[in-house]
């Protein structure tokens, strides 16, 4: 490592923040770019699950606090492409690369809907594990990045309340609606175990390295299952994993370890819904092409 | 039913279903910024079913969800142009600027009712609708603008024109054609409006689905 990129490297380590016009070391950009493209690609494909069910939505209330919410998403979508744009990659080239393939988003993203009580266990669980470490980049040393991730956990924390409320609703119901509860937290809890990743060391994770993250990825889960293990309890509901309880002793949670294999094939396309999800982004697209022309045209 | 009532489900019924045509554009749109302003106009209009149902629902002795929800795919009083499976962007700005133009004309009546609630409604509305009509205006510009966008725009309004007509009363379609044609500078074919109250197949299918949630637990379920 030279000694510029060796300076620059402990500046970020001691706590300090990168500007858009600032000198970088290109791994460090290529990082970040990698990094906040997914972010961006998640936010924007985390639209497709929940899209269906502005249509079924229940009452008028929830269909428009759930169309607001996914508002929100494509909205952090789009100022989340803008930072990757300042450096150096274009909105269109990230969509090209996320519609065929060579570009990831998140786990979550990539399973299917399949209930209403999905639709609040996503709102509450999956916005509650994303908010966890959406704070921790509000430390990220990339500072265009880490300013506009106060709104969006401003946002999120929203996403959260209307969540639970929905959770509520239903866990108060029928007995049936209680089930649709308890079978979409069966069918959750792995992909939110898997949520933040592996176990790596941070000193191995180069998102940590470089201080992009400020978290270790089991620091994050724990965090997580912390805030979140009780409040769900507390609903009377049960958590799929018979070794799930918090050692007094360490304070932290014990768990049966997760399929990484498993969350490695997801992330690379071969979850339950990634093709047809990836499908119907790529139909989307060829079907409004010719907008895109049209516009183009008129604004030459 | 009272007339004001049947004039109010007609408007609510329209919003409603217009809302839920416009969010089908969420996540797919194509620009990102198109899916935000079509998310927040299908937010609008849900609204001001909303505030339409429950003006009703006082007469009726009923509530807005109920309104919304709980009527038999039939007796749904919108217009087929709002019934339409979402559309392609062609056909969606035309059906946008169209409905938008028909319901500036049905509001300004409204705005000027004897009865004060459904004046002070509809002017609360039209507050916001005025943000729609620029923002169908806008695209009605660029489409308008070259040579394809023209052509497309063009066959998407004279295939649906015969759905706008149906959305206002005899009395008021001259008037929208007055206007359609001044903007377009073209003359418009004359054409069989399709009446409200007709049913797409497309209708029994969105109820299919908009209720299948609520219809999944019994009568008078928190959701």
């Amino acid at each position: 490592m030279d000694t510029r990129t060796q300076e620059f490297l402990e500046y970020v380590q001691d706590g300090g923040q990168v500007e858009t016009g600032d000198w970088m070391p290109d791994e460090y950009r290529s990082k970040l770019v990698k990094f906040i493209e997914m972010h961006a690609n998640s936010e924007l494909m985390g639209v497709l699950p929940e899209r269906d069910w502005i249509l079924r939505a229940p009452t008028l209330q929830r269909k428009l606090a759930l169309t607001a919410k996914i508002q929100d998403e494509v909205g952090h979508a789009q100022l989340i492409y803008r930072v990757v744009a300042d450096l150096g990659k274009p909105r269109n080239a990230c969509l090209d690369d996320l519609v065929s393939g060579r570009a990831k988003f998140h786990n979550v993203f990539h399973y299917p809907t399949k209930t209403w009580g999905d639709v609040g266990v996503i709102a509450w669980l999956v916005d509650a594990a994303a908010i966890v470490s959406q704070k921790a980049l509000l430390k990220c040393s990339y500072a265009p990045y880490a300013r506009i991730m106060k709104k969006i956990c401003w946002e999120e924390s929203f996403h959260i309340l209307h969540g639970r409320d929905v959770i509520l609703a239903l866990v108060t119901g029928t007995q049936e609606q209680f089930e649709l509860v308890q079978e979409a937290l069966d069918r959750w809890w792995e992909p939110l175990m898997h949520f933040h990743g592996n176990q790596i060391p941070p000193d191995e994770d180069p998102m940590f390295v470089w201080r992009i993250k400020s978290q270790a990825n089991e620091d994050a889960r724990q965090q997580f299952l912390d805030g979140y293990v009780p409040q769900i309890r507390e609903l009377g509901l049960e958590i799929p994993d018979s070794a799930l309880r918090k050692d007094e002793e360490s304070g932290r949670w014990l768990y049966t370890e997760p399929d990484w294999e498993k969350l490695r094939a997801v992330v690379t396309g071969h979850g339950p819904a990634s093709q047809e999800r990836l499908d119907f982004r790529r139909l989307s697209r060829e079907q409004v092409a010719w907008v895109e022309q049209v516009v183009l045209a008129e604004a030459a | 039913m009272s007339d004001r009532s049947d004039l109010l489900l007609a408007i609510a019924d329209d919003e409603l279903f217009l809302g839920w045509r416009n969010s089908e554009w969420t996540g797919i749109a194509p620009f990102l910024e198109e899916d935000v302003a079509f998310s927040s106009i299908a937010q609008n209009e849900i609204g001001h079913a909303r505030a339409l149902y429950e003006l009703a629902a006082r007469e009726l002795d009923t509530t807005a969800d109920e309104l919304a929800f709980d009527r038999d795919a039939d007796e749904y009083r919108c217009a087929p142009l709002v019934q339409l499976r979402r559309l392609e962007w062609a056909r969606t700005i035309a059906r946008h600027w169209l409905y938008e133009t028909a319901d500036e004309i049905r509001l300004a009546i409204l705005k000027a009712s004897d009865d004060s609630e459904i004046a002070g409604i509809a002017s609360k509305i039209d507050r916001e609708e005025a943000y729609h009509r620029m923002h169908a205006e806008m695209w009605v510009e660029r489409l308008l603008a070259t040579g394809e966008g023209r052509a497309r725009f063009n066959d998407a309004v004279d295939e649906l024109w015969p759905y706008a007509l149906g959305v206002l009363d005899d009395a008021l379609r001259p008037e929208l054609r007055e206007r359609v044609e001044e903007r377009l500078g073209r003359k418009l074919p004359d054409a069989e409006p399709v009446p409200r109250g007709r049913h797409e197949t497309e209708l029994r299918q969105l109820w299919e689905e908009m209720t299948m949630v609520r219809r999944s637990a019994p009568t008078g379920a928190r959701w």
